[in-house]
């Protein structure tokens, strides 16, 4: 009772509480340790577009010009949940019915077909938000509406609405607030609901939003730094409205020149963003993060590259026998008979048995026999393989090919190329070596022919003294050990 | 003010005259309203408590403790029985001298790998010379259970004889009991030393054997087949990692099969998947039983350009798309492929949806027949080879098969032309099929494996899975749902302690329950070698677990701050208990002005007389 007491009314406890939970999870067994290495295997967004109301029409814009990139660059349909607050396509005051545009020139209509909109008007509301982050749904929630990531998924949430100082407004009638944002993130990491999250929010003093959040993994860019706006890019005289905002404009024309096979960084897109322009500063928080942004291509979040494995063999087998199951029961008899037979005596067979059952018998030995040759032939090509790969023939030979691969004027001979890629010499560099070499061989022999001579006189001086100093040694050996 | 000017005029007639009322009292004050102010401040503490036990948020009390001990330590030991028989020995070697050094053997090479689901503590070896002559026995602890003497040379098989099917049979009726793997080494035959590992949970070695170097060339092959086989089978990294962890939280799978014509203005294909089913997937999903609940659905869909580029290569006489191209190869914008839920029976998928709560993704298998314009398509290896089986799978998503159809090359039909898929081709098919389904459990398909010391034939099984490989996947999944159920129990736990203010269902209590005994259970049955009810009862521990972590109730209040609290409560309590508050402090502060004047009189009564 009283610990309760205390635990609600003060402040402090409660962060003190946090930390502990912190460390915790710090500490947490190895098993998870081995799950966050994990690779990525699969892409998810979710882009929300959170205010109502026909002036917000550049809201819902933002929302489907992205939903138009991230569907472009791979991430298909059942892997983006998109939210609108508000159904401008179909408003009464849209001029132009059914479509929807982000710039005046009204060259794309982001309205067009296949748009897959799961949560729509008054289901925009922070419950089902976080619902969608942390998967805590009522049972009859559709599969298409479920955020069904796993621990190698890349999440990348989109954001857009009219925010401020550590809140977002949904539906003008309710707020997200940095504290539910942190805490949904906190419980998605618990359950390994994603690998790596990028969070996007373009909104008034966007940064503030962060400021709760302490998974690892999680990076996160906002529009605006605290205490600043983030404003519309420019309006649509036609429309009557803003299309877009800045912040989400100028994001558009980085990914606009990309396509998905690009190898753009992140860091190249953080730093596309230009302050004069956006009116506001984009900020970027990075601490929580693991990995460099200039090694993380666009496309691990806005994108989907499928990881893949080749499938090196299939599984050959019998299954012909699988067949047989539909009788089954004659065919337990017949097991049963034979197994009988092989059991009773093999002796009693023989008599019977005809020469075209030996025959066949013969040929199927043959054949597996030949099998067999072939798989022992595969195995010794596989061990051949392995050691060439493990000694890096293979490496330095592919390395070289490549190479002459990417050689714009192709060299005239190519052998030569490649013997001069693996390091060996040219034709001229060998023929001066060669050159070289006999030069040295000349001067070794006549440096070996005096080293030689003196040698000999070394000798002759040497010889009456050797004879000497060995009696010395003797000399001087002998008494130490007679005592 | 009020009340008090009642009391004053009382006193000017009792008093002389001159007693000056602001700063003299000749009278005692009346305690009554400050006893009234009190009594009533007084009731409102008092029922303080009251009101806070009935505001208090229900919260069903979790088993704390038996979650982090569960968290603590979510291993399961399962035993392992091995048994190696050596027949025609003429030499005799002791029996206690080969379980010795097998034992020596299985220690070294199980060393540098200590994962769940591998025997590391747990492990018996009994080992049999048998011979025409005599027959020596060691003898484990429970000997039921094992060969019995003579047992082989009884049956008089020749191992020589290729017949590795025959031979399989045989020692399955001679050796085939439940949870021990036995080898069998068999002296005799043939030059050089042949192992074949078969479809139940035994092996042979054949090899004519003379010299003692060559019986610990036996010895170590004996111990790799044990250790590599039946307990890693045949997998390099054991445990299953997150990612090729195909089966969902609820230990379903849906196997959904999806055959896509890329042009059907060139040709359109296709199949008689009912046959398939009924015939070839129908025993596989029996046997995976305990591992996973399997369903299987299947369409055809029309108009399914792939999203990679492929180009016409002279040598192979086939158009080429090489492995770099895989990751995007999958067109997901154009193969509708969820349709097939849709498709599919809606009152059934619901369901599936409700149980899939977590299901990463459904298995789906593709087979892309390519357009006229671009047959044959092959796949080309890195390695400058043509792929054999002409697919690739990605890790929790599924498979995919291109398949040529015969004789696109020398088609010239301007007209579309209507075909089904031959019985010879969707045997081919299934086969690749299969090796994925393997490759995506993390089993190889190839029938041979090269150890360190030599190789091994392994018979394919016609249900797909082998015996021994279906103990392996059992064990290896036990331990991955243990695990699983264990860090879910745990987070929620944690969550659960650092938010007081959320209210805790019993149904979440009765699951968390029902989850621990589930997980009970497993580790029970794994410690009697049961692997299959091990793996379903694992199954059901983590499903219950993962329900529980996801109630939707716990969604209804997540951050609570002091300052909501106080916004809740203050326009309840602020206007009275101020009210009160604030009388009581002016009663008080009265009482003791009236006093002191009272007693300043009195003194100075007694001061004058």
């Amino acid at each position: 009772m009283m610990v309760r007491y205390k635990m609600h009314n003060s402040f402090g406890f409660k962060s003190l509480a946090a930390m502990l939970l912190l460390l915790i999870l710090s500490s947490s067994t190895s098993y998870r340790a081995s799950a966050e290495t994990t690779m990525h295997t699969n892409n998810w967004a979710v882009l929300v577009c959170t205010s109502r109301f026909w002036f917000n029409y550049r809201h819902m814009a933002n929302t489907l010009s992205l939903y138009r990139t991230v569907k472009r660059l791979g991430i298909p349909d059942e892997r983006i949940i998109l939210m609108l607050a508000d159904d401008m396509a179909c408003n009464a005051r849209n001029k132009y019915p059914a479509q929807v545009f982000n710039n005046e020139n009204h060259k794309l209509n982001l309205y067009g077909d296949n748009v897959e909109v799961d949560y729509r008007g008054y289901e925009v509301t922070v419950e089902n938000f976080l619902r969608v982050l942390t998967g805590r749904h009522e049972a009859a929630v559709p599969r298409s509406k479920r955020l069904l990531s796993d621990e190698g998924s890349h999440i990348l949430l989109y954001m857009t609405g009219h925010g401020g100082d550590e809140f977002l407004k949904f539906q003008d009638s309710e707020e997200l607030q940095s504290h539910d944002l942190a805490d949904a993130v906190k419980q998605m990491k618990e359950k390994h609901r994603f690998k790596e999250l990028l969070i996007m929010v373009d909104t008034c003093q966007a940064a503030t939003l962060f400021s709760q959040l302490h998974s690892l993994g999680v990076l996160a860019i906002g529009s605006s730094m605290k205490g600043e706006n983030s404003y519309s890019h420019h309006l649509d005289s036609d429309v009557g409205v803003s299309v877009v905002d800045r912040f989400t404009f100028y994001t558009l024309a980085f990914f606009e020149k990309l396509n998905m096979y690009d190898n753009a960084s992140l860091s190249s897109l953080f730093t596309s963003y230009n302050p004069t322009l956006l009116m506001s500063t984009a900020y970027y928080r990075t601490d929580l993060y693991q990995r460099k942004l200039e090694e993380v291509p666009v496309t691990n979040f806005f994108g989907s590259v499928m990881e893949t494995i080749h499938t090196d063999s299939a599984y050959r087998t019998t299954f012909s026998k699988t067949s047989e199951t539909i009788m089954p029961l004659q065919q337990s008899v017949e097991h049963d008979e034979s197994r009988q037979l092989i059991n009773s005596n093999v002796q009693d067979q023989t008599s019977d048995t005809k020469i075209e059952q030996q025959e066949e018998h013969r040929k199927k030995i043959r054949e597996q026999m030949m099998m067999r040759y072939k798989e022992e032939k595969e195995a010794k090509k596989e061990a051949f393989r392995k050691y060439l790969d493990s000694s890096g023939v293979l490496d330095a030979l592919t390395k070289v090919l490549v190479a002459l691969y990417e050689q714009n004027d192709k060299p005239s001979s190519a052998l030569e190329f490649v013997q001069q890629k693996l390091g060996a010499p040219s034709v001229s560099e060998y023929e001066k070596l060669q050159a070289e070499m006999s030069d040295l061989q000349l001067k070794y022999n006549e440096l070996l022919a005096a080293h030689q001579e003196n040698c000999k006189e070394l000798e002759e001086l040497k010889n009456p003294q050797k004879t000497a100093s060995t009696e010395e040694n003797n000399d001087a050996e002998a008494p130490k050990d007679e005592p | 003010m009020s009340e008090i000017s009642p009391e004053v005029p009382d006193n000017r007639q009792d008093a002389p005259s001159h007693v000056d009322p602001n700063s003299t009292r000749i009278t005692k004050p009346g305690v009554k309203r400050l006893v009234l102010t009190l009594s009533v401040l007084f009731s409102l503490v008092l029922g303080f408590p009251f009101l806070w036990k009935s505001v208090e948020i229900y919260r069903s009390s979790l088993p704390f403790g038996e979650i982090s001990e569960m968290e603590s330590n979510p291993s399961l030991s399962f035993p392992c029985r091995f048994q190696a028989v050596f027949i025609n020995f003429n030499s005799n070697p002791s029996p206690n001298h080969l379980q010795l050094s097998i034992l020596d053997k299985i220690t070294e090479l199980t060393s540098n790998s200590s994962q769940c689901g591998a025997c590391a503590n747990d492990l018996a070896l009994s080992v049999t010379v048998d011979s025409i002559s005599s027959c020596t026995q060691t003898h484990p602890t429970d000997n039921s259970n094992y060969y019995r003497c003579g047992a082989i040379s009884a049956v008089d098989f020749d191992f020589s004889n290729d017949d590795d099917d025959g031979v399989d049979e045989l020692l399955e009726s001679v050796l085939g009991v439940k949870n021990v793997y036995s080898v069998v080494v068999v002296n005799g035959g043939g030059e050089g030393i042949r192992a074949v590992v078969g479809k139940y949970r035994h092996a042979w070695i054949v090899g004519s054997v003379e010299e003692e170097e060559e019986e610990s060339v036996l010895v170590s092959r004996v111990a790799e087949i044990f250790v590599k086989m039946f307990v890693n089978g045949g997998t390099e990294n054991g445990l299953i990692h997150g990612e090729f962890m195909p089966v969902g939280a609820d230990r379903r799978i849906v196997l959904s099969f999806n055959l896509l014509n890329a042009e059907p203005n060139d040709w359109v294909y296709d199949w008689d998947f009912q046959r398939v089913d009924e015939t070839l997937l129908a025993p596989i999903i029996k046997v995976l039983g305990p591992i996973a609940n399997i369903s299987v659905e299947s369409q055809v869909l029309y108009h399914t350009p792939k999203s990679s580029f492929s180009y016409w290569d002279e040598k192979w006489k086939s158009y080429i798309f090489s492995t770099k191209d895989l990751p995007f190869f999958v067109n997901s914008n154009e193969w509708h492929l969820d349709t097939s839920i849709a498709a599919g029976g809606r009152s059934k998928i619901l369901q599936f949806v409700v149980y899939i709560l977590l299901l990463p993704s459904p298995f789906i298998h593709f087979l892309y027949v390519p357009s006229a314009k671009e047959c044959p398509l092959s796949l080309l290896l890195p390695t400058g080879e043509i792929s054999k089986t002409n697919g690739f799978i990605s890790p929790m998503w599924g498979g995919v098969v291109v398949w040529n159809p015969p004789g696109c090359l020398n088609s010239e039909t301007n007209h579309p032309s209507r075909h089904t898929m031959s019985r010879e081709d969707l045997q081919a098919v299934f086969e690749v099929f299969m090796g994925q389904f393997r490759q995506l459990f993390g089993l190889k398909s190839n029938n041979l494996y090269i150890g360190a010391s030599g190789t091994y034939h392994l018979l394919p099984s016609g249900k797909g899975f082998t015996e021994w490989e279906l103990d392996v996947l059992s064990r290896q999944f036990a331990c991955f749902n243990l695990h699983s159920c264990a860090t879910t129990l745990g987070s929620l736990s944690r969550l659960v302690q650092s938010l007081p203010r959320m209210i805790i269902m019993d149904e979440i209590g009765k699951l968390v329950q029902f989850s621990l005994e589930a997980a009970k259970l497993a580790q029970s049955n794994a410690s009697l070698g049961d692997n299959e009810s091990s793996a379903v009862s694992s199954g059901q521990a983590r499903s219950l677990a993962e329900d529980a972590f996801f109630h939707p109730s716990i969604m209804s209040i997540s951050y609570y701050s002091f300052e909501h609290c106080f916004a809740i409560y203050s326009p309840f309590f602020l206007p009275v208990s101020m009210h009160v508050l604030l009388a009581a402090l002016r009663e008080w502060k009265r009482y003791k002005q009236e006093k002191a004047k009272y007693t300043a009189w009195k003194a100075k009564v007694k001061v004058e007389s």
